[in-house]
């Protein structure tokens, strides 16, 4: 079974679309549609940005068509530029600045409708809210993934953290109690996956599913059956925790110093993760067991104990991200209230490269585009509110089809390592 | 899903007839009875999943809990209690789905009639029909080395094409009919494509791509059911149009009762199963299929072409799964869809086709037992909770896809040609 880990052709043509000249083309296309865009649809309208919500005359309006017009012709510049003898290593910052004037020009078309105000405030801080979950998920996902165990459960692992979480919140009458207890039934579930992906060497992805299939049903089942007693499924909620000075500060102090306990344990566990990861013998030892295991082992790890120990331990991330779902939203539990949103969390993983810099990174990229999508849901955009709930999971299916062919997976992921095997 | 065997040797190991001091029945079928093949470790996980599910209920059940705090006092309490709740849910789950012991004793006396005994077997059947087809949806994937958890968006989109073809057209049925089926097909073919296409072209995994395409095409539903177009004329909540008559499938046993709703598409899928049998077993693309799965490189240098294979089979996949859309669209619902009416067919469909080990007789046989589940804890519930299917369904699949797990638990031996397990394709 391990045999055919080693570098397998590629079967598939995965040269990267951005690396290439005809990059450029398509940036050309997508700022010539706006220059298009703004010169013939929308004239006379304006965006109005609010950056502070306490300084009333912080807010700006700007003329929708001009703003559209000079980022669509930027966009189109970037291609021409790199058409026409961009430097290839210079790509990248080309490739991400067209691709920001695209979507900012894009921001400025949404918010040009009557009654719509791109509130940056709420907006920022709503997002950094919204990534926590692909934060958590992702990093459980890396965690695993980079120890060469494929975790596709993350949606049950979800579902388990956030019934879990409540249930004991409801229990003890704390919520940081849930949260533990969170935690811990997240850790119970991956520890399901460790046993049978290191002791039993089944197919992890089949098993990934099969364990969010199994959270969904026990999560929903006991959710019928404890409803009919009181007191089980109550919402609690967890305080914002205000950084005294700090949180006045405009802009940044709503956004970084004025949230949720989530927010903050996230934040500091991406540093976390990465420190461990790249700067201790637990890292190299876990990323040498995902990318060649055999290697690992003729050095003295035990392959199948480090992968069994690190899998459930990232089910403590993955449970704490399902505690976000009700203790962190402040919601009581329902049936499949994760709604795929921890499949999402593993295209984040993909889009940050199995780096938890790189999680970071795109769980942003996810919450900005949710929050995006309910702000204007809510403030009656024209674009029907179900497309706008589409948006999360179209742009992982771009991400994941334009991504995954360059972001490399470790070598020996979803491949049970036994020992006698060699 | 290559039903990977570890060693080269058949995949069902034959009961010892060939041994040679040729033992006896008794012995032979006790040997056989604690081999971990696959026979067994299905009956297994049968049986484990049903005491796991046993003992959920006892945990989760207020009163019977209560009986556990003065276990040590008087443990007859507790033990009557959580027998008496076990019998009775698994019990109203039966009646649920095969018999109802009531109304056969009141057919006897003469005071029901026949139709109404047949009544939990016609919707066991009717839960079942759809689950045939995503099971081979999913199933047929497999066999390419593809997970396709997309069946339960591509039901969604034959469920829509199906009915747009069912009340936009005015045709006589002979044409009506078979054109809304084919028409739900396409429409589930054309996104199942999707994930095959990516993968072939991008290297997306396609469990990422088509769990994507499952919200995408739910929320599509929902939206498209407010649509002028799609949306019903006499009723205020969101339902689509009824389909035409000459559209609906016609029922099979409805003259004997009208509450027994199976109808045409049981046949249908009855059918399409064996055609899916004899694509994969007799056909070119069916080998293509199985050598692309079973190892893609070895198929790349014997000339095939991956990426084709991967859109062709995604595409049947997908279309497979729209003819149960369709089955739900121009059958039980036929008065109109709702974004409920694809329920959790799509899903249920990957524990159908992982019971059946990738097989269509198997996903038929899967297909009838979820299917019973199903019929069973709808009409359980309350009492029972309704869940008890999905949760039942998992732990069963779960046993299925880790004999391993099953051999350990319960010390069987290991059969001769190894364990038979499920595969699919990390990243």
């Amino acid at each position: 079974m391990a045999v055919d880990t080693v570098a397998a052709p590629a079967l598939v043509d995965d040269r990267a679309l951005s690396r290439h000249p005809k990059a450029g083309i398509v940036y050309i296309v997508l700022g010539g549609l706006l220059v298009l865009l703004a010169l013939t649809k929308l004239g006379g309208l304006t965006t109005t940005v609010e950056i502070d919500k306490t300084l009333s005359d912080a807010s700006w309006a700007a003329p929708t068509s001009t703003v559209v017009l000079i980022l669509g012709l930027a966009a189109a510049a970037l291609g021409a530029w790199m058409i026409v003898g961009l430097p290839q290593r210079r790509y990248k910052i080309a490739g991400a600045a067209a691709v920001a004037a695209t979507v900012l020009a894009l921001l400025f078309w949404a918010y040009s409708e009557e009654g719509t105000v791109f509130r940056a405030e709420s907006i920022l801080a709503g997002a950094l809210f919204l990534s926590m979950p692909y934060i958590f998920g992702a990093l459980s996902g890396v965690v695993c993934e980079r120890s060469g165990v494929i975790n596709i459960g993350i949606e049950g692992q979800f579902l388990m953290g956030a019934f879990t979480g409540v249930l004991v919140a409801n229990i003890t009458g704390s919520v940081y109690a849930g949260m533990l207890g969170a935690m811990i039934a997240g850790s119970l579930s991956t520890m399901l996956l460790a046993l049978l992906a290191t002791k039993y060497q089944v197919n992890q992805v089949v098993v990934g599913v099969i364990l969010n299939l199994l959270a969904l049903g026990f999560t929903s089942f006991m959710y019928d059956q404890l409803k009919k007693a009181d007191g089980f499924n109550t919402a609690f909620s967890v305080p914002t925790i205000t950084w005294g000075p700090l949180a006045d500060i405009p802009v940044l102090g709503p956004v970084l110093f004025q949230q949720k306990i989530f927010v903050y344990v996230g934040l500091v566990m991406v540093a976390v993760v990465w420190f461990l990861l790249y700067r201790t013998r637990w890292g190299l030892r876990t990323r040498a067991v995902g990318e060649h295991p055999a290697a690992a082992d003729s050095m003295g790890v035990n392959v199948n104990r480090l992968r069994y120990w690190n899998v459930v331990a990232a089910g403590l991330l993955a449970g704490f991200g399902g505690a976000w779902f009700t203790l962190g939203n402040s919601l009581a539990f329902n049936k499949n209230m994760t709604a795929g949103l921890g499949f999402v969390a593993l295209a984040v993983m993909i889009v940050g490269r199995w780096n938890p810099l790189g999680v970071l990174a795109g769980a942003l990229i996810f919450g900005f585009t949710t929050q995006i999508a309910r702000d204007l849901s809510a403030a009656g955009s024209s674009v029907p509110g179900e497309f706008l709930q589409m948006l999360p999971y179209a742009v992982t299916l771009v991400v994941v089809a334009g991504l995954i062919g360059k972001a490399k997976a470790p070598a020996a992921d979803g491949v049970p390592y036994n020992p006698g095997d060699k | 899903m290559s039903t990977e065997t570890q060693a080269p040797a058949p995949e069902q190991p034959e009961p010892a007839e060939t041994a040679e001091a040729k033992p006896g029945f008794v012995t032979t079928f006790g040997r056989y009875l604690t081999e971990a093949n696959s026979v067994m470790v299905t009956i297994y996980s049968l049986v484990l999943a049903f005491l796991i599910g046993a003992i959920l209920l006892i945990v989760s059940d207020e009163h019977v809990r209560s009986t556990y705090t003065y276990f040590f006092a008087r443990p007859q309490d507790a033990l009557t209690a959580s027998w008496t709740l076990v019998r009775d849910s698994y019990l109203a789950l039966f009646e649920g789905a095969i018999l109802n012991f009531n109304t056969l004793a009141a057919f006897q006396a003469g005071d029901a009639e026949f139709g109404n005994v047949l009544r939990p077997l016609s919707e066991t059947l009717t839960y079942a029909t759809p689950l045939i087809f995503t099971g081979l949806a999913v199933g047929l994937a497999f066999r390419a080395g593809l997970f396709n958890i997309g069946a339960q968006g591509q039901l969604i989109f034959g469920m829509m094409g199906a009915l747009i073809i069912g009340f936009s057209l005015d045709l006589p049925i002979w044409l009506h009919l078979p054109l809304a089926i084919i028409a739900g097909a396409a429409a589930g073919g054309l996104l199942g494509a999707v994930p095959g296409v990516l993968k072939a072209t991008t290297g997306a995994h396609e469990v990422i791509s088509s769990i994507m395409l499952n919200n995408i095409a739910a929320l599509f539903l929902v939206w498209a059911l407010g649509t002028t177009f799609l949306h019903s004329e006499t009723k205020t909540d969101l339902v689509s149009k009824p389909v035409d008559d000459s559209a609906i499938l016609p029922t099979l046993l409805s003259s004997l009762n009208p509450s027994l709703r199976v109808n045409l598409a049981l046949l249908i899928g009855f059918a399409v199963a064996v055609l899916v049998w004899w694509l994969l077993s007799k056909s070119t693309f069916g080998f293509r299929i199985r050598a692309v799965g079973f190892n893609e490189h070895a198929a790349s240098t014997a000339g095939m072409r991956i990426g084709s294979t991967y859109t062709t089979t995604m595409a049947a996949a997908g279309a497979l799964a729209g003819l149960g859309g369709a089955a739900l669209a121009l059958g039980v619902s036929s008065g109109g869809i709702n974004d409920g009416t694809a329920a959790d067919y799509g899903f249920s469909g990957i524990t159908v086709a992982l019971l059946g080990r990738a097989n269509p007789g198997g996903i038929v046989a899967a297909a009838l037992l979820f299917g019973a589940l199903k019929a069973g804890s709808l009409s359980a519930q309350p009492d029972v909770p309704v869940d008890i299917s999905t949760l039942l369904q998992a732990t069963i699949v779960l046993f299925i896809a880790a004999p391993a797990l099953v051999k350990a638990i319960l010390h069987l031996r290991t059969p001769r040609g190894g364990l038979v397990a499920l595969e699919a394709k990390g990243w």
